[in-house]
């Protein structure tokens, strides 16, 4: 009987392993420059706050910040609160600019630029996205009583995690290029008297994802991304 | 007997910490950032209502708890380096109409409070976001005590719940209160009626 239960448990797990568990991921970057950091120059990573139903999550900027601050190529990045707080009240929601124009705009403003030079800052990269659940079905059941308890059933979900990264060059007052990532993952959790979740995380995917192209967009001048190509 | 005490306690104790568990307190603390902004040629005396040095809001949520929620200190570290940063002078009044020595030395007063404070919390969790919105109340008064320009600035704020919902509302409550203080501090000059007296002042001198 004992065997008869593990051999189930394990079957149904396999097979929602196999069945279920996945993620699938795509990186589009498109660089229409050939700005690259220099020496003594750094970003910094700020998430879009403007909209009402998403903004990038602070662990998702924290968790670029730190891929890029760890890289290889060693970029230095800006705490994105400091630099808010050093440029208030220009950098909040409803002020921050939305586009190069409103930028350029913005640096000519008494005292704006030499606050902007005096962070290092010499790329910007704006995040918009969010992780969302966008499907999710099954059901696990779950039962106590004298002799013991346990659960039974199949629960599963799907994570999209799709977000821009905007890459402002203030130097140059251009829109460097953007990386586009969208990776969906989906998770299953089989019970056969045990819940045994298989989590996927598309979210940390997508930060490591988009924070090795990133590293690559920001210190490689020619021969990067799919839009290289198309600028003369 | 013994039993029946047990019981009752432990009723009571029950009793007291669902009561406790019920309820939430956030007491908003920043510092606030000086803006960069041009400083208007003002010296300009700053009224506080007694409310907006206080004010504490506190509601029953249905479906959630009950919460207290303290502004006070945080309106006035928000206020004070904005209004600091936007003109040249500023002088804490502490009446108004200010008195006759502290009506000398001024060209406008400003007086400010907190007119509205609402906030939302989520009761499922799938909703990820606290959401607060507030609106102070600016006047700016010539020293003669004219109303130049009564002036509703909102704020928003909305903060991801990542750990308590206190956290989440105190985060949201920030980011409402630096939302209004950007507001203040751009919009502050192209309202026409300050444009119009400014224009008036200048012209005059």
């Amino acid at each position: 009987m004992r065997l008869s239960w593990s051999g189930s448990l394990l079957g149904l797990s396999a097979a929602a392993v196999l069945a279920g568990c996945s993620t699938t991921s795509r990186l589009e970057p498109y660089k229409q420059t050939d700005a690259v950091l220099e020496d003594g120059e750094g970003v910094v990573i700020l998430a879009r706050r403007h909209h009402a139903t998403h903004e990038a999550e602070q662990e998702f900027v924290d968790c670029i910040s730190d891929a890029l601050a760890s890289s290889k190529q060693e970029i230095v990045v800006h705490d994105s609160d400091e630099f808010q707080d050093m440029l208030y009240p220009w950098f909040e929601p409803s002020t921050a600019p939305l586009n190069v124009a409103d930028l350029s705009e913005l640096l000519d403003r008494p005292g704006v630029a030499e606050r902007v030079s005096a962070t290092g800052v010499r790329f910007v990269v704006w995040l918009d996205g969010s992780t969302d659940r966008v499907a999710s079905g099954g059901s696990i059941t779950c039962a106590a009583g004298i002799g013991g308890a346990g659960c039974m059933g199949l629960a599963w979900w799907e994570d999209d995690a799709r977000y821009d990264a905007s890459v402002w060059d203030i130097d140059q007052l251009n829109e460097s290029g953007t990386i586009h990532a969208d990776v969906r993952g989906r998770s299953v959790m089989p019970a056969v008297v045990v819940p045994l979740p298989f989590i996927s995380r598309p979210q940390a995917k997508a930060c490591r994802g988009l924070g090795e192209q990133l590293e690559t967009f920001l210190t490689t001048p020619s021969g990067y991304g799919a839009g290289i190509g198309d600028v003369g | 007997m013994k039993w029946s005490s047990l019981l009752f306690s432990a009723g009571a104790a029950a009793q007291a910490g669902v009561l406790a568990g019920c309820a939430s307190a956030v007491v908003v603390e920043s510092e606030f950032p000086t803006p960069v902004v041009e400083s208007l040629p003002l010296n300009v005396g700053l009224y506080y209502e007694p409310e907006l040095k206080d004010f504490i809001h506190a509601e029953a949520l249905p479906r959630s708890s009950t919460w207290t929620i303290d502004l006070g200190d945080a309106n006035l570290a928000m206020l004070e380096p904005l209004y600091e940063a936007m003109f040249v002078g500023t002088l804490e009044v502490a009446t108004l109409p200010p008195s006759a020595s502290d009506a000398a030395n001024i060209d406008a007063i400003l007086s400010s409070a907190l007119n509205r404070f609402e906030f939302d919390v989520p009761a499922t969790s799938r909703d990820q976001f606290v959401e607060v919105w507030l609106e102070y109340r600016l006047e700016l008064r010539d020293p003669g005590g004219n109303v130049l320009i009564d002036w509703l600035v909102p704020g928003y704020g909305k903060a991801e719940i990542d750990g308590s919902r206190e956290s989440a509302v105190h985060r949201a409550a920030i980011v409402a209160m630096r939302e209004a203080g950007a507001k203040i501090s751009t919009e502050f000059l192209s309202q026409p009626a300050v444009r119009d007296w400014l224009d008036e002042k200048f012209n005059e001198g």
